[in-house]
């Protein structure tokens, strides 16, 4: 049975035919494997095999010398639901279909779809593009459908017009990402293959060819008598209309011609939001007319899942799951209230603010289409952003909005110095890498941000050396010449304030992603409340009265002068960082609750710790906080640091007149920093969302903490609950 | 290859195993010999499930866990197209056959 006298034929796609494969098969020749001429001889040793292994020592292994278990990590597990992708696919053993071969057989047509088989399409395509963009592969979501293999064959001039929008949206969706590049591989299937996303039609053309199909179907809608169908025409009308809205929505915000303070088309009253608006409108009629269309199952929808399969790289998931019409529709509807919040950054013309929306926005989880959208918006030309003067405009005036350090105030000898304004202009120049990969870090889903967060500390911490040098030679300059402001620490803090708050999110983002055991809280709530939110305290005050200074200082050279009037004043008293302050602090009182309740929830033995020998509290604790190691300032806090200083807190607090310590009194220290942070909470002007959550966290826990000061469940040994429910780093304890 | 070739052509009872730069004597028992003899030949390894698994034995243990390399996997006994998907374990209780490909000998 040799296989050297066969000549395999091969068709025009370099393939093998299907024939000839079946026949090569027959002969015991595989032909898909790399060698096609192999030929195998079966011998059945199933039985003999099981024996012989049965003879291995329990946790032997019998392996290859070049063997190890170090590539055996590598491994798919078969069977398992999670690593084995082919196990889960209800597989067919029909032939995959071609359009040529669809329409044939009658399956698919080129005219004469009537409108449910063209709504069924519609939505079902509508349902792989959301599929596409949530993560899955073009192959397997939108271009499996065959009616997108020939769009312009087809003559039933509603679908055609779709399904080259399909194309044009696919393009423009894919612009966008591909642009802003806040995606993982988890997040996104960047690859085409090889599908032309029909260049030669234009924008205007596709939503001119919409058009034409809306007043064509509109003047069917409004004969009279009604025609009996005009339920499904008013459902099919309603679809081209949101294609059309949703296209040009895309499109005029892909337009990077300026930046997004001054366009006028993101505006609240602009005809984009109208567009939205009209979108949501027509979502709505789509959602309430998805039964009449044909079923999702329906052949008739030309949905064939493994028309790309040989595009696919080999160990690729066999199928994709398809997202419901119903999940797709939830999809678009929570898209357009994304965009309308995206749009919002023209508002946000501060670096400071901006950076707040974004990680305001990102906290939200939003979908990648519009993470990217929104960085597209701000950062509109990704090339030339090193070099580009804009960051370094955009910075000069955050630090200056932040602190305002004399070196960028107009009016001092500072700005007329030019080695001093070379060296502020060539830090800011080098600020400008690390504050732009913060604001794209924000769109990166939220698991990724952690790691980059890390990454990111060791250009700050670089920055801040060079602030430090730039501000100590500064103030040398000043202490000579002027001496009206010293320029002590101004870059230095203003950098010290966005490291402060990259450690702070690096941290908390643990509990978010869940990746802190209960017993790790303790060293995890000290860190933040013992010094990043002190610190971060400091250097926000430290700002404030620098910002105050500089005020009353520009005061005194106003009346001085012509007496010109600045153009927004302060009142007088109200310090500028006071909320910014006040928070701050409620987080540390918050932090300082958890730090002390956990900490006597583990003395009164209510949480466990791994067995001992299993356990090193110094490896966890300096792993947690490795990515700070490298830092100078501010500096790291060693292990010894945290059991020192937990140790003399608990004499402290616990022991009194030598007696045996009483934890209930750590417990009743707990509740008084919630009590704080209470406090803090109530007086806060015009409390936002964030504020009320925390006050219910923070009330709750005061509570629980009194009874158990008290002595509530004292002998239970059950562990309390951390709801994270409510909100995602600051939990509600729970007593069960 | 040239190790296994060397087992099944002579009855070594014993060969040296190197274990974290150890070197140790283990005297293999027949079994182990008749083990060893199969590995980096095509197995064909059918699943529970129907799927048809073929590539090269690497390593297995007493309840019969295999790894293959460069396997390729078959939907079903007649089905033509295979997927590539290197590197498996089949757990052993997913395995309802083992063949292994004799065609060297024979030849």
């Amino acid at each position: 049975m040799s296989s050297s006298d066969h000549h395999i034929k091969v068709d025009d796609d370099g393939d093998i035919s299907d024939d000839e494969k079946k026949k090569l098969l027959e002969d015991g020749v595989f032909t898909t494997t790399a060698t096609p001429k192999l030929t195998y001889n079966w011998v059945d040793i199933t039985k003999e095999f099981t024996t012989l292994a049965k003879t291995l020592n329990l946790g032997e292994l019998l392996l290859d010398e070049h063997f190890g278990l170090y590539e055996a990590m590598s491994a798919v597990e078969m069977m398992d639901p999670k690593m084995d992708a082919g196990m889960m696919c209800n597989r067919s053993d029909k032939p995959t279909l071609t359009f040529a071969r669809a329409v044939e057989s009658g399956i698919l047509k080129f005219e004469g779809l009537d409108l449910s088989e063209q709504i069924g399409v519609i939505d079902h395509v509508l349902s792989c593009l959301v599929s596409w963009i949530e993560g899955n592969s073009l192959a397997q979501t939108v271009f499996a459908n065959l009616y997108l293999h020939k769009p312009f064959y087809i003559e039933e001039r509603p679908l055609k017009a779709f399904c080259i929008t399909a194309y044009k949206m696919v393009e423009i969706v894919k612009h966008f990402i591909d642009q802003a590049t806040v995606f993982e591989e988890e997040d996104y299937q960047p690859m085409q293959y090889g599908y032309r996303l029909i260049p030669d039609v234009s924008e205007q053309r596709t939503i001119g060819m919409l058009r034409e199909v809306e007043e064509d179907l509109s003047r069917r809608l409004r004969q009279r008598p009604a025609l009996p169908n005009a339920e499904s025409i008013g459902a099919l009308l309603s679809r081209v209309k949101f294609v059309r809205l949703l296209y040009s929505v895309l499109g005029v915000l892909g337009r990077q011609d300026s930046e997004p303070e001054v366009r006028k088309e993101l505006r609240p009253d602009s005809e984009l939001h109208k567009a939205l608006n009209n979108c949501s409108e027509q979502l709505t009629i789509m959602r309430n007319t998805i039964s009449l269309g044909i079923p999702p199952d329906s052949p008739k929808l030309g949905f064939e899942p493994l028309a790309n399969q040989r595009l696919l790289p080999p160990t690729f998931p066999r199928y994709a799951k398809i997202k419901s019409r119903e999940e797709a529709f939830v999809y678009y509807d929570d898209l357009i209230q994304r965009l309308k919040v995206v749009c919002k950054i023209y508002s946000h013309a501060s670096f400071h603010t901006a950076l707040d929306f974004f990680m305001e926005f990102s906290r939200q989880k939003p979908c990648l289409l519009s993470r990217s959208i929104l960085q597209v918006l701000y950062i509109p030309q990704p090339s030339s952003l090193l070099t580009n003067t804009r960051v370094v405009e955009i910075l000069r005036e955050a630090a200056k909005s932040f602190i305002c350090p004399p070196a960028l105030s107009s009016k001092t000898l500072l700005a007329s110095n030019p080695q001093a304004k070379e060296f502020v202009d060539m830090f800011l120049l080098h600020c400008g890498r690390p504050f732009v990969q913060l604001i794209q870090l924000c769109g990166h889903n939220r698991a990724r941000q952690r790691e980059r967060l890390a990454h990111l500390l060791e250009d700050f911490s670089n920055l801040q050396d060079e602030a430090e040098k730039v501000d100590a030679y500064l103030h040398n300059l000043t202490s000579k010449s002027e001496g009206k402001r010293s320029h002590l620490a101004c870059f230095g803090t203003w950098i010290l304030y966005h490291t402060l708050r990259i450690m702070i999110m690096y941290l908390l983002s643990g509990f978010e992603l869940q990746l802190y055991s209960i017993h790790e809280y303790h060293y995890i709530y000290w860190y933040l409340y013992e010094f990043l939110y002190g610190w971060l305290v400091s250097s926000l005050s430290r700002a404030d009265s620098l910002l105050m200074e500089q005020e009353s200082y520009l005061e005194k050279e106003n009346s001085r002068g012509k007496g010109k009037k600045n153009k927004v004043r302060r009142k007088k008293g109200c310090r500028p960082y006071a909320k910014d302050i006040t928070l701050s602090q409620v987080y540390q009182n918050l932090c300082g609750g958890y730090y002390k309740a956990t900490l006597a929830f583990q003395r009164t033995g209510k949480i466990s710790f791994p067995k001992s020998e299993f356990d090193c509290e110094k490896v966890r604790y300096e792993h947690r906080f490795l990515p700070f190691s490298n830092l100078h300032t501010p500096p790291p806090m060693q292990y010894s640091e945290f059991s020192d200083m937990t140790k003399s807190m608990e004499t402290q607090i616990c022991v009194a007149d030598r007696e045996a310590p009483d934890h209930s009194r750590l417990f009743m220290a707990a509740c008084k920093n919630f009590h704080q942070a209470r406090t803090l909470l109530e007086i806060m002007p015009s409390p936002d969302q964030e504020v009320n959550t925390l006050l219910l966290v923070a009330k709750t826990n005061f509570v629980v903490l009194k009874l158990l000061a008290g002595g509530h469940k004292q002998d239970s040994n059950t562990p309390p609950i951390f709801d994270f429910s409510h909100h995602c780093h600051f939990p509600i304890i729970k007593l069960t | 290859m040239s190790l296994t070739e060397e087992l099944t052509t002579s009855p070594v009872e014993s060969l040296n195993v190197s274990c974290e730069n150890e070197e140790v004597q283990v005297t293999e028992t027949p079994e182990k010999i008749q083990l060893r003899s199969w590995l980096n030949k095509n197995l064909r390894i059918e699943m529970s499930d129907g799927r048809i698994l073929v590539g090269a034995f690497l390593c297995t243990d007493r309840d019969s866990n295999i790894i293959l390399s460069s396997c390729a996997e078959f939907l079903n006994s007649t089905s033509e197209e295979a997927r590539i998907l290197g590197l498996v374990m089949i757990p052993g209780r997913h395995i309802v056959s083992i063949h292994v490909d004799n065609s060297y000998e024979t030849m």
